[in-house]
């Protein structure tokens, strides 16, 4: 899977305040649930994204987050890039602040989908240069085209 | 005058050129232990050396002295919490795993030299347990990290199986001499709780003992371990004119030692490690000089099937009689089969014969020294390659670069650490004050090394790729800082991502909730249960890290463990 499989530019945010975690999934919640493909209220799938959060933080280190979670009434796999304007605690496996933030939101039956793009979007901010790129994107458009055409073709 | 100089001189040689060869045997892969019985085989009457040494006496004096001194060490570096996983196994693997190891070969070893079974067996026990300078050595040497299931299990298991080899070589060997046919069934088993009862009791006494006593004197620091291996020594030798096993009880004295926390505790490390090293490389330099070569090539094709039967067919019934209960995986299984290490132990059990003049001692000496060599080239040369292969390694923790323990007081310390700011890591591009609200224990910043200049400690400092930091830190909070300073190694199989994969999950999670964030399906034991019950299930009643279990597209992966509670769980996507 590709990340432009999961990704459109109208979901993609160049330096969005961060202000806290809380904030971060609420603000990721309140995005989707404007998408045509969403037939869910913001606090549905805030909820989910929380209950993911419970688990272990989906903070992966480096920077780095991706919430994920399988949403009743969505009806395309759909993801959400934002890059913080400031680092904030996301409590990462290694401690480190967040400011790259990629999370993804499922159809609750599109199970083996979602774990693909989940290693998809893993496998791509895992290299060190993309993630600098991605930092020093300065509009929407730019972290959209650089989100994806850094992957390994 | 010319003698005692001349054999000063040739022991300081054999030394020497075994220092030397040190590290390139380490760069090789190739068995330190091994080199040095080459080294002494070939300074003998059938090398270049020439040297006729046939000593036995001297050579079993030595050699027992450098037993007790390797068990006390590997004792002193067990550390305790290791014991939880390895204990029962090793505990069986070291009476019942011997046994079963020494009657099979025995009975093979009649058959083959078509010999008395009572010679048989015999010769069965001698090489019945595996060797604990061997093990501790070659594990440590070979640099990588096995997972604590298997590897307790064979330290404990090397150090723990001497009483009972060397309590069926006592047996046979008196069953022979005597003539009789048995010694009595329950005379025999007497002997054997007496040799395990004793050594147990009086290593955990003497244990508690040397440790009180190191904690309160005060003596120069090389002198600490000098006292330990003293006391260790003694109780070594009292043990043993009591009838009780001397060689549990010196390890179970290091083990009591080396897991207290006492500010010598550190000295006597590293002073052991010395030590430690001088009478494994004696050991085997005075048991390849007390070898004829050229005697070994006439059993030498026998001696070569009776290794190989060894390796391949009693070891590893003997390790899959004794793992059983333990539920150890089928790969571990087959690995601590593998790691059935021979080495002096076999060697200094095949000179007792000979002391107690049994007729045929040449032939139990010759075969024993093969079946020991051969075991030592394969098994001992292949112990890294099947550990990967297997699949039993787990990554390894980063480390400081040093540590020093600062005694602020009779039972506390603070440590001193140094790290190397390595490319990649959290730390480069921080500053002091970032480093210290980042961990427990707000770790001090003491000086910072760039390119061999101090630099002060400065907040405005900014941490660099290769930059030396020291701290100061409460004690146990090395492995996070040292995680902060090192860079996750992101190629391989053992490259952390990929071995637990990309997300972390809290043991105690509820199974129920990972089921319905990536709708697996799962029965409802397993839904009750936490995420690490999951590993659990089918699994040793232990968990140790690296052990894992695939659910439907994802699999699970021990991460990190306090005690016998699962901290953290590694989610590896598609497996």
């Amino acid at each position: 899977m590709k990340i432009a499989d999961v990704l459109e530019p109208d979901h993609t945010y160049c330096n969005v305040p961060g202000v806290s975690k809380k904030r971060v999934l609420e603000n990721l919640a309140s995005f989707l649930s404007e998408d045509k493909d969403f037939a869910t209220d913001t606090d549905a799938i805030y909820q989910k994204l929380l209950e993911r959060e419970k688990l272990g933080s989906t903070g992966i280190g480096s920077g780095v987050a991706i919430p994920h979670c399988r949403v009743a009434g969505c009806n395309k796999i759909t993801g959400v890039l934002l890059k913080l304007n400031d680092s904030i605690d996301f409590d990462a496996t290694d401690g480190e602040p967040v400011d790259l933030v990629f999370a993804l939101v499922v159809p609750e039956e599109q199970t083996d989908e979602h774990l693909q793009a989940l290693s998809a979007i893993a496998e791509l901010l895992e290299s060190p240069d993309t993630r600098a790129r991605l930092r020093a994107a300065t509009s929407d458009e730019e972290l959209y085209d650089l989100a994806t055409s850094a992957e390994p073709t | 005058m010319l003698e005692t100089n001349t054999i000063i001189f040739l022991g300081g040689l054999l030394f020497l050129i075994g220092i030397l060869v040190n590290t390139l045997s380490a760069r090789l892969g190739f068995p330190l232990l091994l080199l040095f019985l080459v080294i002494g085989m070939l300074a003998g009457e059938d090398g270049i050396g020439g040297i006729q040494f046939d000593d036995f006496e001297t050579a079993f004096l030595v050699s027992n002295l450098a037993l007790a001194v390797i068990l006390l060490d590997g004792g002193l570096r067990t550390r305790m919490d290791t014991f939880r996983a390895g204990l029962g196994p090793a505990g069986v693997l070291a009476t019942w795993g011997v046994l079963v190891t020494a009657a099979s070969t025995g009975v093979f070893i009649a058959w083959l030299l078509d010999i008395d079974w009572r010679l048989g067996l015999l010769l069965g026990s001698i090489v019945g347990s595996t060797d604990a300078a061997a093990v501790f050595n070659l594990l440590r040497q070979s640099g990588i990290q096995l997972n604590e299931r298997v590897g307790a299990t064979l330290e404990i298991e090397s150090g723990a199986n001497d009483p009972m080899a060397i309590f069926l070589v006592l047996l046979f060997l008196e069953v022979i001499l005597s003539g009789e046919q048995s010694g009595g069934v329950v005379a025999a088993l007497l002997m054997l709780v007496q040799q395990f009862g004793i050594g147990a009791v009086a290593g955990l006494a003497g244990g508690r003992l040397l440790s009180a006593s190191i904690g309160r004197m005060r003596l120069a620091d090389g002198l600490y371990a000098l006292l330990v291996t003293s006391g260790g020594l003694v109780l070594f030798g009292a043990v043993n004119l009591i009838g009780g096993s001397g060689f549990l009880a010196i390890y179970l004295a290091g083990l009591i030692v080396g897991n207290r926390r006492a500010r010598v505790a550190e000295h006597v490390k590293r002073v052991m490690d010395g030590l430690a090293w001088l009478a494994q490389a004696g050991l085997f330099l005075i048991l390849g000089l007390l070898v004829t070569p050229s005697h070994l090539l006439e059993y030498s094709l026998a001696a070569i099937t009776i290794a190989a039967f060894v390796m391949f067919i009693a070891r590893p019934l003997a390790v899959t009689t004794s793992l059983l209960p333990f539920r150890f995986s089928k790969r571990e299984i087959t690995y601590v089969s593998w790691v059935g290490l021979r080495g002096a132990v076999p060697i200094v059990l095949a000179i007792f014969p000979t002391m107690r003049g049994l007729p045929d001692s040449a032939l139990l000496f010759d075969v024993t020294f093969v079946v020991v060599l051969t075991s030592l080239l394969i098994q001992g040369s292949t112990i890294s390659i099947l550990a990967r292969k297997l699949k039993v390694i787990v990554p390894d923790k980063a480390k400081p670069l040093d540590s020093r323990e600062l005694w602020i007081s009779r039972d506390n310390f603070i440590e001193l650490l140094a790290f190397r700011v390595e490319e990649d890591s959290p730390a480069v591009g921080k500053n002091p004050a970032q480093l210290k609200s980042r961990m427990a224990g707000e770790p001090e910043l003491v000086q910072v090394v760039r390119s061999g200049k101090r630099l002060y400690a400065r907040d405005a400092l900014h941490f660099q790729v290769d930059d030396q930091v020291w701290l100061l830190a409460e004690p146990g909070q090395s492995d996070t800082i040292a995680d902060y300073f090192s860079e996750h190694r992101r190629r391989g199989e053992l490259a952390a991502s990929r071995f637990f994969g990309e997300f972390v999950l809290r043991g105690d999670s509820p199974g129920a909730d990972l089921a319905s964030a990536y709708g697996l399906d799962l029965s409802p034991t397993q839904l009750e249960g936490t995420v690490a019950d999951l590993i659990r299930k089918g699994k040793a009643r232990h968990l140790v890290i690296g052990d894992r279990v695939a659910l439907g597209p994802i699999r699970l992966t021990v991460r990190e463990m306090a005690g016998d509670e699962v901290l953290s769980v590694g989610l590896k996507l598609s497996s």
